[in-house]
């Protein structure tokens, strides 16, 4: 699942969350397949960003896995001593290392 | 002798805050509502209606109500549905607050996102627990940390020595604001809260979000803010202030507590939230600059 800019979306991406305006009405369910027409008329009304399926594009401020957890890492130092927290980053990292693989 | 410098400036501040100045004024129906309320005869539809006068004030509640870090499942499209569905403490905290989180969107992106995370994890957890009303205890997830908009409106100065406490002696915010001015971002922001004749429900878990076990009840909604606070910090999003993850209460855990898979459940849910969490913001934005 990717956030993109309406303007990255591309025909045949699929949508992985319902297009919604502002205050909630939905303009486009999941599911859907997307065509330069469908794309043109999203924008046209507004829409900023689509929810796609996968992974299609590679963003160039994207964070390698390494790099993450590294950051994780940095933010438990203060608390590294407690076991529950421990745990915690424990099962965060596993998380982040399966989200890398998909 | 330092104890009571402390005190000492924790009175000072206190004192500062009755005549809080930098703070946007509340949207003028605020006061309208309090009054509105006492009266038996008012009924959500009459209360709705009186909001729905306010066309900007409506559309930013209309926007917040559907946004992802309530999750609330049907689209919401009045005020007075809003009233009905999701309790009026929730919308009277949305009007109260609007302006400051108009604020806290252009002056402080990493609070604001800090905040979305928090209420998304609150209210995911409160409905894990069959809790009703789980959408209060999104909006206290979503206040928690008002207290540090407070310093940061209000006190520029000392604001700025604490952020080079935090950054040179690694300090936590906490710790920082504790030495700074005597007392730290949980109580100012109950101090403001206060003033709004806000439930306890949702005044106590901001002002024990740090000390759950302090709270004199509700110590589940505490325990769920809490913890909250700790996970959104802990998965990076948003920021509050300083780099790290905030200790623990054990017995606070001990409450709420969840074993791996459960945990593993949360973060999967979150990630899709977030996503949506981080468009809502860009929106909020950009319709701001319209
Ligand atoms: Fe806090
Ligand atoms: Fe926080």
């Amino acid at each position: 699942m990717q956030s993109l800019p309406i303007s990255l979306a591309a025909p045949g991406m699929v949508l992985a969350k319902a297009v919604k305006t502002e205050d909630g009405k939905v303009l486009c369910g999941p599911g859907v397949e997307l065509t330069a027409e469908l794309i043109n008329r999203l924008s046209k009304s507004g829409i900023h960003v689509a929810i796609v399926k996968g992974h299609p594009i590679h963003m160039p401020d994207e964070k390698s896995l390494a790099e993450l957890i590294k950051e994780l890492e940095a933010r438990f130092e203060r608390v590294k001593d407690d076991p529950v927290l421990r745990a915690l980053m424990r099962v965060i990292a596993e998380h982040m290392i399966e989200q890398s693989k998909m | 002798m330092e104890e009571k410098d402390q005190n000492q400036k924790r009175q000072e501040v206190r004192a500062r805050l009755r005549y809080i100045k930098s703070l946007p004024i509340l949207p003028p129906i605020a006061s309208m509502l309090n009054k509105m309320v006492e009266d038996e005869e008012m009924t959500a539809v009459r209360l709705g209606a009186v909001i729905e006068k306010d066309q900007v004030l409506t559309s930013k509640l209309l926007k917040m109500v559907n946004s992802s870090f309530f999750g609330f499942p049907q689209r919401i499209s009045t005020v007075s549905n809003a009233i009905v569905l999701l309790g009026f403490s929730v919308i009277k905290t949305l009007i109260v607050t609007s302006s400051i989180f108009d604020m806290m969107q252009s002056s402080d992106v990493g609070l604001w996102e800090h905040s979305l995370g928090c209420a998304t994890v609150a209210g995911i957890l409160a409905r894990r627990r069959a809790i009703k009303n789980p959408e209060e205890v999104s909006t206290a997830g979503l206040i928690h940390d008002l207290g540090k908009v407070v310093i940061r409106a209000e006190f520029t100065k000392e604001y700025n020595e604490i952020q080079g406490m935090v950054e040179t002696r690694r300090l936590s915010m906490m710790e920082a604001e504790l030495e700074c001015i005597g007392v730290a971002h949980p109580e100012i922001g109950g101090w403001l809260i206060k003033q709004w004749n806000l439930p306890d429900r949702l005044i106590l878990p901001v002002l024990y979000h740090h000390n759950p076990e302090g709270s004199p009840e509700f110590r589940e909604l505490s325990a769920i803010v809490h913890f909250s606070d700790i996970l959104i910090r802990a998965i990076g999003f948003g920021s509050g202030g300083d780099l790290w993850v905030p200790p623990l209460d054990h017995q606070a855990w001990e409450r709420i507590k969840m074993g791996k898979g459960e945990v593993k459940d949360l973060l999967n849910e979150l990630d899709e939230r977030i996503i949506e969490l981080q468009d809502f913001t860009i929106q909020m934005q950009q319709t701001k600059v319209k």
